[in-house]
């Protein structure tokens, strides 16, 4: 009886999605069909691209829109696969619903591509796609990498008294010292927010830096329990308990209105502070991500990425490739594509490469995002992203706040839930 | 010719019913159809569902987070009810007192009703911020603030508060009409018999208004299932998943972790719930009113 019913309803569901889908026309030439994330910038890039493409005459014709107007860019994307309406390329896939598309058998591994190496190659990737490998296979090819950095109000910190940027766990207890009030002012906003994709711009940050970029999961399981966690963990403790730090700063930007000395920022900032906020912005001055102790090498970060994939059901996936290689290699449309969004291509030679010269002289504070490009890893490609870091939130964030726990049996609890949550989803 | 009138008249009522049914094969019997299937099935989206027995179950019966959310309801529920059964009645018997001007504050106290909840939040987390007007006035005049959307102890009657504010209006209008049709002799008699305003309200206005509070009851139980865009929007369902409710977990759970099966037996399992709550309440406080 059962089956019956699956059958029926089937049935009735492929009968709704070819009705409700777009049939192919056999009489129509090929053409690649692309989807891009939903950002003025980035269409205005990729409408440049695929005009370039399309005179050019290489290869087949490309379509290409922004990703459909609906909850989110993954419920788009999963809404179109199921419905076998997908198009060929996607942007904006971030690696948490990379790995879940993986594991459900949706994309293409592009290692397997012809022209994929040269491509990361010419663009000094190798260091960059390392956080991207899933069993020596690459699914996404990253488009940018926006590294996580801190920012810091450089007219406070001179009224303070300090002329270096601070850039590890003293010098903002130094810093908080000095500027906060326990009230409406705080040396720095230690906590992003409470949503679990907070926890890239907090916990996963400092941990990078504190531990040089060590994973945090690996082999599906936990990594962070360690001395550089334990490190983090006691610093977000310390901010907490003598108050040099607020659990919400949802009022007002805070280094808008002064509530906080420094905070974590991404490069979209700044296009976003130039045209909100330009004389805050004036007083901004850009340091490293913050981490244990003093290091002479570059301070890692997490990076803030997203990539491009092409899916299984593409019929064109060679000719699709084809097309991302292209765009990706053009000199002029590498430096199109910072111009108009600010956003650091995802490659190893932002500052060797002449061709992007001429733009970080004349932005100093993109400038700083594209130094730390090769040492910002992006996020553990895991499936269940969510999960793990609604743990971090639950077991360890939230309770170090609210001093509810020592950071130790923070660290504990965290892992073993996650331990066990990961070895059950498995 | 009686035959073929009544062949006719057979058609013709079954050609004004065929769009009634057809609209709920497909947008009511079709989904409700797979959901139970799915909620027997092992399926992500992709393939053909694969019956999975009772493996989703034994999954959600082993789901903390599922059932901290379940109890969230309750959380809910037992501050919500008071206080916007509480500012409903406040809201319907003011009403009664304002002569001009009465459709236009109605109006006023809908307008909550019908705001966008994703719009509203947004102002509601600055105004709850811990840097926030609200807090901002409490402690230059008190000298403390509340941590109202960081602490587990707060956020949910933050939330409570927010959701109140947008249901008064509606809510306090049911009771309005209830209390325009209790009969203007009961309170003569009662006011010949002396009684105090206190017992009025407890033995006339109350007991007359029964059908409108269970009304409003269910209206809010159903609320307390359903609700997710403020505590999505506000919180994230945190501090320490004190206000993660079933709705987000369900959603998260469908989209975010594409595990749809689970997720329709979830629904299943909370609308299982509301309709048995609703159940309980009404057969304990409905009662069979009437004016002889």
């Amino acid at each position: 009886m059962l089956k019956l019913m699956i059958k029926l309803a089937l049935v009735f569901s492929f009968l709704s999605l070819n009705a409700c889908s777009k049939v192919d026309s056999g009489d129509e030439p090929q053409k690649i069909k692309m989807w891009v994330a939903p950002n003025e910038t980035q269409e205005m890039f990729w409408k440049a691209a695929v005009d370039k493409w399309n005179q050019s005459g290489k290869g087949l014709q490309v379509e290409f829109t922004t990703i459909p107007a609906t909850g989110s860019s993954e419920q788009a994307v999963l809404t179109a696969l199921v419905s076998e309406n997908a198009p060929d390329i996607s942007t904006n896939i971030f690696s948490g619903f990379a790995a879940q598309l993986v594991n459900l058998d949706q994309l293409t591994d592009l290692s397997s591509l012809t022209g994929f190496e040269e491509l990361i190659e010419h663009r000094k990737m190798d260091r960059v796609m390392q956080g991207w490998r899933q069993d020596d296979k690459y699914y996404v090819l990253p488009l940018y990498s926006n590294p996580t950095l801190v920012w810091w109000r450089k007219d406070i910190l001179a009224d303070l008294g300090i002329d270096k940027l601070p850039e590890t766990f003293d010098d903002i207890y130094e810093v908080s010292k000095r500027y906060g009030n326990k009230n409406d002012r705080f040396g720095m906003q230690i906590i992003a927010g409470n949503d679990w994709a907070d926890r890239w711009f907090d916990f996963i940050s400092y941990y990078y830096a504190t531990s040089n970029g060590q994973p945090y999961i690996e082999d599906n399981r936990v990594t962070y329990n360690n001395a550089a966690g334990k490190e983090v963990l006691d610093f977000i403790n310390t901010m907490f308990k003598n108050k040099w730090t607020s659990t919400d700063f949802d009022s007002e930007d805070p280094l808008v209105i002064g509530t906080a000395v420094g905070a974590v920022r991404g490069p979209w900032d700044i296009a976003y502070f130039s045209r909100m906020y330009p004389e805050t912005l004036k007083n901004i001055a850009i340091g490293p991500m913050i981490r244990a102790r003093k290091s002479d090498q570059k301070h890692y970060t997490f990076s803030d990425s997203k990539g491009l994939v092409i899916f299984n059901s593409s019929q064109v996936k060679e000719e699709a490739f084809d097309f991302v290689r292209w765009v990706l290699s053009d000199d002029t449309l590498n430096v199109l594509w910072l111009e108009l969004t600010g956003l650091p291509p995802a490659r190893g030679d932002l500052l060797d490469n002449p061709i992007f010269v001429d733009f970080y002289l004349h932005n100093p504070l993109a400038r700083e995002y594209a130094t730390y490009v090769d040492v910002a890893v992006p996020p553990a490609f895991i499936e269940h992203t969510i999960d793990v870091q609604k743990i971090m939130s639950v077991e360890m964030m939230e309770p170090i706040q609210h001093q509810l726990k020592n950071t130790q049996k923070a660290l504990d609890d965290a892992q073993a839930r996650t331990d066990k949550l990961l070895k059950w989803l498995k | 010719m009686k035959l073929f009138d009544r062949v006719t008249e057979a058609q013709v009522g079954a050609a004004i019913a065929i769009g009634f049914l057809l609209y709920n094969l497909v947008f009511w019997a079709y989904p409700f159809l797979w959901l139970a299937i799915l909620s027997l099935s092992d399926w992500r989206f992709f393939g053909t569902p694969s019956y999975a027995g009772l493996d989703n179950l034994f999954f959600i019966l082993q789901d903390p987070e599922f059932w901290n959310s379940m109890w969230n309801v309750a959380r809910f529920l037992l501050l919500y009810i008071p206080i916007v059964l509480t500012c409903s009645l406040a809201f319907a018997f003011g009403l009664q007192f304002i002569g001009r001007g009465k459709a236009f504050i109605a109006l006023c106290f809908l307008l909550a009703n019908i705001s966008s909840g994703v719009a509203y939040s947004l102002v509601f987390t600055k105004i709850y911020s811990s840097t926030g007007p609200l807090n901002s006035f409490l402690f230059e005049y008190f000298g403390f603030k509340i941590p109202w959307l960081t602490s587990p102890t707060f956020a949910m009657l933050a939330i409570t508060l927010v959701v109140t504010w947008k249901f008064v209006g509606y809510y306090g209008l049911i009771l309005y009409s209830g209390l325009l049709a209790i009969p203007k002799e009961i309170y003569d008699a009662a006011t010949l018999d002396n009684a105090s305003g206190f017992k009025r309200l407890f033995k006339i206005t109350l007991p007359m208004l029964n059908a409108q509070i269970i009304m409003v009851l269910v209206f809010a139980i159903t609320v307390g299932f359903g609700i997710f865009t403020e505590p999505f929007m506000m919180t994230g369902g945190g501090p320490l998943d004190s206000t993660n409710m079933p709705q987000i977990v369900m959603y998260e759970t469908a989209f975010k972790r594409l595990e749809p099966s689970r997720a329709a037996l979830m629904a299943i399992i909370i609308a299982t719930a509301s309709y048995l709550l609703i159940k309980l309440v009404r057969k304990i406080f409905e009662k069979n009113v009437e004016i002889v």
